[in-house]
């Protein structure tokens, strides 16, 4: 059995959250250049990793994980979110927040992964 | 012995704050120049003069009494995005707005179909096209029988819309 935290928080920590997604970018598609055929397997392999890092932490919550990879070619890429939701256990609590985004590029690609944490 | 039941769910809907909030992120490359924009716009409905805590009753309610209609959101996404992208031309300004506006008008109408208990989550991509490649994939970690979400996505000649509504059911 993997180590489950058995944390009682029930605040989404996005600091710790961005952290983590980083390193799994890193780790899966760190020095790499833009691949057709790849990119399906690579951003399954980030969004898993990310969904994987966020549940060990053991907190109430349910994850939607959202992952974009776009080949660098001088296009310009806008991304919006809006959410109907309890501001209190989902969204803005002084440092933590209901979601976080993380924005990643190389030589290559840019990599938007969006965490939205909806409180159970 | 129902109806006072129902009259005691209605009135925690109520005390539910519900605020909308939005953010869009946006990555421009203007003749080799990268720059990166984060706007973050949080607008409260209705106005508490102080934060209540509320502990909420038990409903004995196991899951929810009406199922979020996925058929009726995706109509709303195509009608939404064909209206508004339909005529348009990619522009830096501009797309950055109408993402924003998208997701208003999409999250606001979604609220219309007064589904009980569910959140949503409203998530548009508006992207010029240049011959690029992109991929876009999500995963939750949810309740399968209760949530569910709707993508749909619009290409004009010269840019390219996705949005994706994700609906949670809150317990």
């Amino acid at each position: 059995m993997e180590e489950f935290n058995n944390g009682d928080e029930a605040i989404f920590n996005a600091d710790e959250a961005t952290n983590n997604i980083k390193e799994c970018i890193e780790g899966v598609i760190g020095g790499m250049d833009y691949s057709q055929s790849k990119v399906n397997q690579w951003s399954a392999s980030i969004v898993e990793q990310s969904l994987t890092h966020l549940v060990k932490q053991g907190r109430p919550f349910k994850y939607i994980v959202n992952c974009t990879v776009m080949q660098k070619s001088g296009a310009g890429l806008h991304t919006a979110n809006s959410c109907y939701w309890d501001n209190a256990t989902d969204g803005e609590i002084i440092h933590h927040i209901g979601s976080c985004t993380v924005r990643w590029e190389n030589r290559t690609m840019y990599c938007v992964v969006s965490v939205f944490a909806v409180a159970m | 012995m129902s109806e006072a039941h129902k009259d005691k769910s209605v009135r925690r809907d109520k005390k539910t704050s519900r605020v909308p909030s939005e953010g869009s992120h946006g990555v421009k490359n203007t003749a080799g120049k990268t720059k990166d924009s984060l706007s973050n716009v949080s607008c409260m409905e209705e106005h508490h003069d102080e934060r209540m805590v509320v502990t909420l009753e038990n409903t004995y309610q196991l899951g929810p009494r009406k199922r979020f209609p996925t058929p009726a959101i995706l109509e709303i996404l195509k009608d939404v995005l064909t209206n508004y992208l339909e005529e348009e031309e990619y522009e830096v300004e501009r797309s950055r707005q109408m993402a924003k506006t998208l997701c208003e008008v999409i999250r606001a109408r979604a609220k219309e179909l007064m589904i009980r208990r569910y959140k949503l989550v409203v998530l548009v991509h508006i992207g010029q096209l240049a011959g690029q490649s992109m991929q876009i994939s999500s995963r939750c970690l949810w309740d399968p029988s209760n949530d569910t979400f709707a993508s749909w996505s619009f290409k004009n000649t010269s840019l390219y819309g996705v949005a994706s509504v994700y609906a949670v059911y809150f317990e």
